[in-house]
């Protein structure tokens, strides 16, 4: 056997391995889906002497066999909330947040590796294959280092949980059980894959090989959703409690207990979240190394790092708003008195923070955009517009961060005549801000055509037409957005709620349809001039980090706003919070803690970072030879 | 191009004449009237008309070899958004907002200035000229600088320390999330899922679909839909219960919250803050039937902690009130103001 099938042979054995590792929770898991089953058989065996007793799903509604003790009444004692000299909840959350981090980090970076090396295999143009190639080994090199921490972090957790919240902790884990060894099992799982795809890299680089090699991200990035899954069934449970019945006794059924009325809006709200943090996190660390660059090559490199990085953040930032929607509207459904709480209530002001970070979010964006403009010749004559791009983003994002509930003194209360404005009235509903951040994210696409065809003259005979025809649809889109969020005002609140669905209909829209018929206009067109990779303004890096900083910032926020929602509950409605801190902190409490939260990432990220460039090996010569900035980049580049 | 140029030119010109003039009296404050219900659009088409105006301003001063330094056109954008801000819009806009909105438009003019890398370099310029000071001029301005930042911060430093005798601010939750469940004369209302019994159809069963086409029409004049009469003697079902509704509101709402339900009733400003206004879309067109029911029946005493600072004098009406009065007279709001209870379905 030559040592090349040889090769071959141990690839596919791995990636059967790995298959093997997927499965192998779910062959395991089997049993605890019979679980529920079980005290009945039991029951049924003792001749019936003993009673069955039965219980109402809170959720479901559906009878259950009560299968578990039920939710313990905890009081404020050493036993139940065994603490320092210290508030045990700023602990927690301390500890809560930083595995989120790094693990969204970890979740997110393999994606964009699969995405990347992708790319990297199917491009015909040999150099550019290389650099993609190079630039996912880059990604899933920071990443490793970041897995270890993310682990570290997670003991940090568990521990933090048991020794401070024992009783809360034996509850939650007496209900998810088989969960917990299936996550268990799953990061063994992850574990393995993630190091057999790291180290098989160079092993694996050509052909067939490479393809397995590919596979083998599919498959890490498979067990890495369903981790993140399993684990977003523990705070869907703790929010939205299913599986139990009024005392919080488990009825039997695992799924019921997992897919509760939030999991899958979590679901999908934190995989696109953690993709655009990723995201954020790479463009970040790449504008501190174009930033520190002492080369132009080096310069160009990272330059066009960013940008890529930025991109599939950006890729995923759109999308995230509307996500978030299905959340809230999903958090209404379930309970009026939650969704009042985070969007009219007490937490109303957080959100208002939110809608800020968003904002800042995409104007960051924009504005790298813009700047990235002056690295292409030919692009001036787009940049003589902005300034209305400027308009209609500040228009969006004032009505976008109008508060329904005003700061304001009883004077100002007075002089205004009322709690409501007429004006901020307006401004500060629904029904206008979807308006608003229809518009935002509208204005976003617009920026991003216009970046794709910087530098470059559409060759198609129907050009002209071509143009016109996206002016108009850009026109009617806007037109659309802000009619539909006036007409909000006029029609029952059920039906304004789906308003949104033409609303965000329209910015798809824009999206795909112009994307997809500027590449077909762009296709063969003129080229004004290379894209001169790293010669773009310090003031662009400096976008990137504040939009990296920002996706942290807001990350924090609303991990913060999703837990503070159950208020005195540590079960919605099931486990009450008994202990000290069973309070909401005040705004800039939760603001400072936040704030310390993102930098301790940051510095710690830092370190990562550090260590990452000190295993760094010599890119190789072709990949050098092939640096955006030395060679016309091809118009895939974009 | 120059012609059309010249019309937004001409445009902005004369709006910003009218808005000095507003500012100071020279021409009457209502000349341009914000007409209440379109005032949100109206403020932004304004401000739109401005920005047009103020493009044509620049081009033509830029085609008279008379261009507005890039620096002071960025100052002068930001000095205006902010005046507008304060002086044109009526009823004043509390000062935590106007920050708001201060910041933002601080950042959309920094966004815009150095959009470009020639637009930066003039933008800074005149700030890079007074740092350097090689001239007499601009060493003259930076000294005065030098001397002036350390007392404007001074005096604003001594502004923010100095104790004030003014009342506090205030973060009124508007909304405060309501309980899962009320009892009412004995009887507990799920408010999740209870519904006005009184919002039913000819044949007596609950239809919102029916009674929203009976509502009168929202805008200016709140015209009642054709054949939808509550006061004509002849009505039944829905229109009848909504009159009744209404006899309830002016024996002993409309005090306070007006005979239009917008909050200025006769006692309504012996309050601070003064009573709900129903007509607003971010009162009860916000909030389900069964939040209103909850908020009348308890009334200011039974706010939740959430609903601090507690600001409310509404007597809680179940005191005063059957549970029928107060579902009917939650029906009157709904139709009079036009707006559609909320729903999840």
């Amino acid at each position: 056997m030559g040592s090349v099938t040889r090769t071959k042979l141990m690839s596919v054995m791995a990636l059967c391995a790995m298959i093997g590792l997927l499965l192998m929770p779910i062959l395991v898991a089997i049993p605890a889906l019979a679980d529920g089953s079980a005290p009945a058989a039991d029951a049924k065996k003792e001749g019936g002497e003993a009673k069955v007793e039965k219980g109402k799903d809170v959720y479901y509604k559906t009878e259950g066999i009560v299968s578990g003790p039920p939710a313990p009444k905890t009081t404020d004692s050493e036993k139940d909330y065994p603490r320092y000299n210290f508030e045990s909840r700023v602990l927690l959350w301390f500890a809560n947040q930083q595995h989120l981090y790094y693990g969204s980090f970890v979740l997110a970076v393999p994606i964009f590796c699969m995405v990347i090396e992708f790319m990297g295999v199917v491009t015909k143009d040999k150099a550019m294959a290389k650099r993609y190639d190079q630039l996912a080994y880059d990604f899933i090199k920071i990443s490793l280092t970041a897995y270890s921490l993310t682990a570290i972090l997670g003991g940090i957790l568990i521990f933090t949980f048991l020794t401070l919240y024992p009783a809360f902790f034996q509850y939650l884990s007496g209900i998810f059980r088989p969960v917990m060894h299936i996550y268990a099992l799953m990061f063994v799982a992850e574990s393995g894959t993630l190091y057999i795809y790291y180290y098989g890299w160079d092993k694996m680089k050509e052909g067939f090989l490479k393809w397995i090699h590919l596979s083998m991200s599919v498959v890490l990035n498979v067990i890495g959703t369903i981790l993140m899954f399993l684990a977003n069934s523990w705070i869907g449970f703790m929010m939205s409690p299913a599986g139990v019945d009024e005392q919080g006794r488990y009825l039997g059924n695992i799924w019921h207990v997992i897919h509760t009325a939030l999991w899958n809006p979590l679901n999908l709200h934190r995989i696109l979240g953690n993709m655009a943090f990723g995201g954020g996190v790479v463009a970040a660390y790449s504008a501190y190394r174009f930033l520190s660059a002492k080369t132009d090559e080096e310069r160009a490199h990272y330059d066009w790092m960013g940008y890529i990085a930025m991109a599939l953040g950006v890729a995923f930032l759109i999308p995230l708003p509307f996500a978030g929607y299905w959340l809230m509207r999903e958090v209404y459904a379930y309970r009026q008195q939650m969704g009042i709480t985070l969007m009219g209530g007490l937490l109303a002001w957080l959100f208002i923070i939110q809608a800020t970070m968003i904002g800042i979010l995409f104007l960051s964006t924009n504005y790298y955009l813009w700047q990235a403009l002056g690295r292409m010749r030919g692009a001036e004559k787009y940049q003589r517009y902005i300034k209305y791009l400027v308009f209609l983003l500040t228009c969006g994002f004032l009505v976008f961060i109008t508060p329904h509930t005003i700061v304001m003194t009883p004077a100002e209360l007075k002089a205004m005549g009322g709690q409501q404005h007429p004006v901020l009235g307006n401004y500060g509903v629904m029904s206008a801000k979807n308006g608003g951040i229809n518009v935002i994210i509208t204005t976003t696409v617009l920026s991003f055509v216009w970046y794709m065809r910087g530098n470059k003259v559409s060759t198609v005979s129907w050009s002209k037409f071509g143009n016109i025809f996206m002016g108009c649809f850009f026109f009617f889109a806007y037109l659309n957005i802000i009619l539909l969020a006036i007409y909000g005002y006029y029609i029952p609140a059920n039906v304004r709620v789906g308003l949104s669905v033409p609303q965000v209909a329209t910015t798809l829209s824009c999206l795909f349809f112009m994307f997809a018929l500027n590449s077909v206009m762009m296709k063969g067109a003129k080229q004004m001039g290379p894209i001169e990779w790293g010669k773009i303004s310090a003031r662009s890096q400096y976008a990137l980090i504040m939009l990296a900083t920002a996706f942290t910032w807001m990350m924090g926020l609303m991990g913060y706003i999703r837990s503070s929602v159950r208020l005195f509950w540590h079960v919605n409605e099931i486990m009450r919070d008994n202990s000290p801190w069973a309070y909401t902190h005040t705004v800039g409490f939760a603001a400072n803690m936040i704030s310390a939260n993102v930098l301790f990432f940051w510095i710690s990220i830092m370190f990562v970072f550090w260590l990452g460039a000190l295993a760094a090996k010599k890119a190789p010569v072709e990949a050098k030879a092939a640096v955006p900035g030395r060679a016309a980049a091809p118009a895939v580049g974009h | 191009m120059k012609a059309l140029m010249s019309v937004g030119a001409l445009i902005g010109v004369l709006g910003l004449l009218m808005l000095i003039g507003m500012i100071f009296g020279v021409v009457p404050s209502n000349t341009v009237r914000l007409v209440e219900g379109y005032m949100p659009m109206q403020v932004l088409s304004e401000l739109a008309v401005f920005v047009a105006g103020f493009t044509g301003l620049s081009y033509l001063a830029n085609s008279m070899g008379m261009a507005i330094p890039r620096f002071w056109q960025g100052v002068l954008f930001w000095t205006f958004v902010q005046t507008y801000l304060k002086f044109r819009i009526y009823p004043p806009i509390p000062f935590s907002v106007r920050a708001m909105y201060g910041v933002v438009s601080f950042v959309a003019v920094f966004m815009w200035v150095s959009a470009n890398e020639e637009d930066w370099k003039k933008f800074r310029q005149p700030i890079l000229n007074v740092l350097d000071a090689n001239t007499g001029f601009h060493k003259a301005l930076r000294t005065l600088y030098l001397i002036l930042l350390p007392i404007l911060i001074g005096g604003f430093s001594f502004l923010t320390m100095k104790p004030s005798v003014d009342e506090p601010i205030e973060l009124r939750t508007v909304h405060p999330a309501p309980p899962a469940s009320t009892k009412v004369h004995g009887k507990t209302y799920t408010l999740q899922t209870s519904q006005n019994p009184y919002r039913v159809n000819l044949e007596g069963k609950y239809d919102q679909a029916y009674s929203n086409k009976l509502i009168v029409e929202q805008g200016m004049g709140r015209l009642m839909a054709p054949n939808a009469n509550p006061w004509d003697e002849k009505a039944e079902g829905y229109l009848k219960y909504v009159r009744e509704g209404g006899e309830i509101f002016f024996q002993n709402c409309h005090f306070c919250h007006g005979d239009n339900l917008n909050g200025r009733g006769l006692h309504a400003f012996a309050f601070n803050p003064i009573p709900a206004n129903f007509t607003d879309p971010g009162t009860i067109a916000q909030l389900q039937e069964t939040f209103i029911f909850w908020r009348v029946a308890k009334g200011g005493i039974g706010l939740p902690n959430e609903g601090f600072p507690w600001a409310s004098v509404m007597p809680p009406w179940e005191q005063h009130l059957t549970t029928d009065e107060i579902w009917k007279v939650i029906l009157f709001e709904y139709w009079h103001t036009g707006y559609y209870p909320r729903t999840w379905d």
